[in-house]
């Protein structure tokens, strides 16, 4: 994994990797040649149909059927639940000291700090930390700085309806 | 008939300000309340209305004699102003106490470059939406659950463990956008409306509680806000920062779906361990979020497409793919 990144670093792909996952079709798809809408179609996948997960293009998925590789709707797929939890082994768990707590979620969380429910009602302000986060704000110029730097350019986009669920 | 007056004059408020549905019947019942069964369905719709607005009424009170309607009028005329007074001022303070209680609970990430890098990513989406002036901070708890949290007046928290699930600058745009709506809908200070605290609210927006001091009731306060985070907030208010969140994550020129790709990745998760076990439980489920935005998200972000990820620029800020 940690070469993968190190090889998109390299190339300077704007792509999201994810290596050996797997994922379910949770409805009929189209398996197309290239993400685009309009692009030839290698095979019509039926619901439930276990692909293997290459990349993520915006909507588009790359996905390994048994017979193409080809592209599908990003949401039409669901990722398979893997306890391991490899797809989403990025690197920065180990960077991090990112525990896999293992811990099951009915179990008592312990001790005055934490994010669980109970440690959260119980929370005691600390201004100390608050000042310390104060420190790293930005202005918007240096976001601005920033975002040109990443070729981030702005757009016009409207907020979009809401359907009822 | 005075205090049928009083009814009519908090029911006229009520009617401008929060139910716009079916004033008319309701009126007339007030002035008919002589027919037990009418008076008893206005009782009933004002009962709920006054439940709405986070008042805990004992049964007796829908007794009409026992009712202090000039009291509960009160009561209603403070919470309405509260809904609308809490000035911006008032909405920060109250947000950097919470901030500092989230702070209490979970303590910064002790890594300036990514500290720095999600303030950058953050401020720059800050700046395409309708409050861009506001004191914007963002920041990286060192705590292995999973969860984001925004408090009034532009904090925005994200847990390591959230960070350590993410695969590109979009992703975590995504998410920071998504709190970002949190505070731009004031989503939180509606929690707190619906929580048994309201009348604190309603006496910050009154200037009857000092903020500068040790005023106990500004700490009451800041714990009820605090809560919110262990209750979470409306369904409906999740739904419409998820689909604001990909919105503005597009205005800042990032891939759109890195909001999607993330909750996607989420629903992988073994939803038994701990580390997911508050993020589950205060959000509506993964499968009706993502479906709700492959609805949302039509032909609109086709333009949007081709954005980039700035997956590389995501690992190097946070120091992956160094070694
Ligand atoms: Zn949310």
């Amino acid at each position: 994994m940690k070469n993968i990144v190190a090889l998109c670093l390299l190339l300077g792909f704007a792509q999201t990797v994810w290596a050996g996952g797997f994922a379910y079709t949770i409805r009929p798809t189209e398996l197309k040649a290239k993400p685009f809408s309009d692009a030839e179609t290698l095979a019509s996948l039926p619901s439930q149909s276990k692909v293997e997960v290459l990349k993520r293009q915006a909507s588009w998925t790359q996905v390994k059927s048994a017979t193409f590789t080809g592209w599908v709707k990003m949401l039409s797929l669901q990722l398979e639940s893997n306890a391991q939890n490899k797809r989403g082994d990025n690197g920065l768990r180990s960077l991090f000291n990112v525990a896999s707590t293992g811990r099951s979620g009915s179990t008592v969380t312990t001790g005055v700090r934490g994010l669980s429910e109970e440690q959260l009602k119980n929370a005691q302000p600390d201004l100390q930390a608050l000042q310390a986060a104060k420190r790293y704000a930005v202005s918007s110029k240096d976001a601005q700085r920033f975002a040109a730097q990443g070729k981030l350019h702005a757009q016009s986009v409207d907020y979009l309806q809401g359907i009822q669920p | 008939m005075r205090t049928n007056r009083t009814i009519l004059l908090v029911w006229n408020e009520l009617k401008m300000n929060t139910v716009r549905a079916e004033p008319v019947e309701a009126q007339e019942s007030i002035h008919i309340s002589t027919s037990s069964m009418r008076t008893d369905s206005w009782l009933k719709r004002a009962g709920s209305i006054l439940c709405l607005l986070g008042f805990a009424l004992p049964a007796a009170a829908f007794d009409f004699g026992s009712v202090d309607w000039k009291k509960a009028a009160e009561t209603v005329q403070k919470v309405q102003k509260a809904n609308a007074d809490i000035s911006e001022p008032q909405e920060i303070t109250l947000g950097e106490g919470i901030a500092s209680n989230l702070l209490g609970a979970a303590p910064l990430l002790n890594n300036p470059a990514a500290q720095q890098y999600v303030n950058r990513v953050g401020r720059w989406l800050a700046l395409q939406t309708e409050r861009p002036d506001l004191p914007w901070q963002f920041g990286v708890l060192d705590d292995n659950d999973v969860n984001a949290f925004s408090a009034p007046g532009g904090y925005v928290f994200i847990t390591k463990g959230l960070l350590a699930q993410m695969h590109s600058e979009a992703e975590l745009a995504g998410v920071l956008a998504h709190e970002i709506s949190h505070v731009l809908r004031k989503h939180q200070l509606q929690a707190i409306k619906k929580s048994a605290r309201t009348e604190l609210l309603a006496d910050l927006a009154n200037d009857a509680i000092k903020t500068n001091g040790a005023d106990p009731k500004f700490s009451k306060l800041v714990s009820a806000g605090t809560e919110v985070y262990a209750r979470g907030l409306d369904k409906n208010d999740e739904y419409e920062a998820d689909r604001m969140g990909v919105v503005i994550a597009a205005r800042a020129g990032y891939d759109p779906y890195g909001l999607p790709a993330v909750l996607q990745t989420l629903q992988s998760l073994n939803p038994g361990d701990s580390s997911v076990a508050l993020m589950f439980k205060t959000h509506p489920a993964l499968a009706d979020r993502l479906s709700l935005l492959d609805q949302e998200m039509t032909d609109q972000f086709a333009e949007q497409e081709n954005q980039p990820d700035l997956a590389p620029r995501f690992y190097k800020a946070l120091g992956a793919g160094k070694k």
